[in-house]
């Protein structure tokens, strides 16, 4: 039987095991992701279409998927939302600047033996897919931020209501600190592992620090790192203050219709 | 307000910032002149004119534009500093292989014939240092500002890992016979020791974490590999694994591994760390609660930090999978040649996310009943 097959089950069962219904629904939900990123490769084939339109609408249904199919729709996942959302246009906007600038669409030159034989002009804009592809890379990670801190400032709230503002905008980003650096660190090793075969190769081939750093893979494979470094960085305060302005507002709100009332 | 910031910031803080600022703008003033350390010619671009553009249809149907590019550029380095040279650049609207060059830009050059002034060449590569640099300074900055010390210690253990990584592949490229298993596992174990002691301190949590990742680790490695030898490897597609100068099967099982040791490094210390809060808050908590709600912490993590490894594998193969279905690939061919390694490292990190709950739950619980015994 196929080896894919094999471990998609063995990871099924585990999760099953491990974590009951909700296991079944975190499987459920890797297969619909899949699902998503497949359509927008699907649409991203009409060169008439803006790669970078098509991912953020992607990235709206991966968001629904993520976050209100595992958690259900409330303020915690609303918020989580519109975070994700705004940190993503911002990086969008970044990337393709970079992206631009640096020339690192496309395939570098290790690659051509991939590519030999296939025809290139094929019309679709491969700066913008580049800078989708970044985007799609780091979403899963920003959303993860978004949740937890979203999550952890409501616990943090309905202890302590009485909080200004700025102490809670204070302790969503304290919150996110912590995250921060293990989320990082997921991401660096899962691109490490990806280019594991690419590091040995500059190293049997000798190249020298110069031809690394200048060649299009490389700095294409930096861009990738820091850029999802950035996004996770990028989400804590808007989070926080997403949810801050969001919490001070409804206990406003709250105290007013109290005040009618009496 | 902002005075009374200002005097809260400590000595220490003064000589780091300065310490960062002096580096960046250092950095950035070397990149901008270091044109004299490349033997390559570079050259930067100062008058640009398209002399023709043309419609083409590739045999796919596929649609685009090609250009050319008359560019004039000026010498930067070596015996010709200071001369211009001719260089023509054909370049696609797609740019998958290609580009338009703008004025400013500078790029590597090889010198093809000289003839009295007139010098002519042709455009090798781009010079993107200082582009590379200035992200990398962004990137630091950023996590600086919002993240303060995790920030900085995330940095650090960035560099730290990559230079470890980079070590090792010195030594496995210098000498043949070490195995890279070995040296992947050497790799692992002080990934981990370095990323967690930088995540979490020298504490008991700490070191829980630590023996839940390599455990882990080891067992995800041990069905994976199960799972490949009893297939015999069927369904993955070697043959789009790009840049290889070795056996492949060694590189792509040491890759998997080094891929998912951070999603596993992540469940095992939010489950220690958040196992280890529980008993700080009630010393008398009983096994059984710390069981029931280590596997609730588990259950809400698994799914995302899974995700996560999902979205960082798949969509690196977008590219890639557009050019084969743009070059009328048949879907199923095109997909299981370019997704089946990455679909098999993200369901084998998964794996390794979902064995690491129940174990870091036991080892955590170990470790609090060590502690407990002791006190």
């Amino acid at each position: 039987m196929n080896v894919l097959v094999w471990l998609a089950v063995i990871l099924l069962v585990l999760m099953i095991w491990v974590g009951g219904k909700s296991g079944a629904r975190s499987f459920v939900s890797l297969f619909f992701n899949f699902g998503v990123v497949f359509f927008t490769m699907f649409f991203m084939l009409d060169a008439n279409a803006n790669p970078i339109l098509i991912t953020f609408i992607a990235c709206i249904v991966i968001g629904c998927i993520s976050l209100f199919y595992i958690n259900e729709v409330n303020s915690k996942t609303v918020l989580a939302f519109i975070a994700t959302m705004i940190t993503i246009s911002l990086l969008l906007f970044f990337i393709v600047l970079v992206s631009q600038n640096l020339m690192i669409q496309g395939f570098g030159e290790e690659e051509e033996e991939a590519i030999a034989g296939l025809s290139l002009y094929i019309g679709v804009d491969f700066v913008k897919i580049g800078a989708s592809v970044i985007i799609m890379s780091t979403i899963g990670a920003i959303m993860d931020v978004a949740i937890s801190i979203a999550t952890t400032m409501h616990e943090v709230f309905k202890h302590t209501p009485g909080l200004s503002k700025k102490e809670l905008f204070k302790s969503g980003v304290s919150i996110g600190r912590d995250i921060l650096g293990t989320d990082t660190n997921t991401l660096f090793f899962a691109f490490f592992g990806g280019y594991l075969a690419l590091l040995i190769w500059f190293k049997d081939l000798h190249y020298s620090i110069g031809d690394i750093v200048n060649s299009k893979i490389f700095s294409s494979e930096m861009i990738l790192i820091l850029c999802a470094g950035l996004g996770i960085a990028l989400v804590i305060p808007i989070a926080s203050w997403i949810n801050a302005y969001y919490l001070v507002r409804a206990r406003e709100k709250l105290n007013r219709v109290q005040k009618e009332e009496r | 307000m902002v005075l009374n910031r200002i005097r809260n910031i400590t000595t220490w803080q003064w000589i780091l910032f300065l310490i960062v600022a002096i580096c960046c703008l250092g950095s950035i003033a070397f990149v901008h002149q270091n044109h004299s350390f490349y033997d390559r010619p570079i050259a930067k671009v100062i008058d640009t004119t398209i002399k023709e553009e043309t419609s083409v249809t590739d045999m796919h149907g596929n649609e685009d534009t090609l250009f050319v590019q008359q560019i004039v550029a000026r010498i930067m380095n070596g015996e010709e500093k200071g001369r211009d040279v001719q260089l023509v650049n054909e370049y696609s609207s797609s740019g998958a292989y290609d580009q338009q060059y703008h004025i400013g830009n500078e790029v590597f050059v090889s010198i093809d014939s000289k003839v009295g002034e007139q010098v002519a060449g042709s455009i090798t590569d781009v010079k993107r240092d200082k582009y590379v640099l200035v992200v990398a300074w962004i990137f630091v900055f950023t996590l600086l500002i919002v993240g303060h010390k995790q920030g900085l210690l995330a940095i650090v253990g960035f560099v730290l890992n990559v230079l470890v990584l980079s070590f090792a592949l010195d030594i496995y490229v210098k000498y043949y016979e070490v195995s890279l298993l070995v040296v992947c596992g050497i790799c692992i174990l002080l990934f981990t020791t370095i990323s967690l002691l930088l995540v979490s301190g020298r504490t008991e949590k700490t070191y829980a974490a630590i023996v839940a990742t390599l455990v882990a680790t080891v067992i995800s490695l041990s069905i994976t590999s199960l799972v490949i030898w009893i297939t015999s490897g069927n369904g993955l597609r070697y043959e789009e694994m790009q840049f290889l100068t070795r056996p492949y099967h060694t590189i792509f099982m040491a890759g998997l591994f080094i891929g998912s040791l951070g999603a596993i490094m992540d469940v095992a210390i939010t489950m220690s760390s958040s196992m280890f809060a529980l008993y700080e808050r009630d010393r008398t908590i009983s096994v059984k609660a710390l069981r029931a709600s280590g596997l609730d912490i588990g259950k809400d993590i698994m799914g995302t930090i899974t995700s996560i490894l999902f979205f960082a594998y798949i969509s690196g193969s977008i590219p890639m999978l557009i050019l084969y279905l743009k070059n009328a690939s048949p879907v199923g061919f095109a997909l299981s040649m370019n997704l089946s390694l990455e679909l098999a490292r993200a369901l084998a990190g998964g794996i390794g996310i979902v064995l690491t709950i129940p174990i870091g739950l036991y080892t955590a619980i170990f470790f609090i009943e060590r502690k407990r015994a002791r006190i």
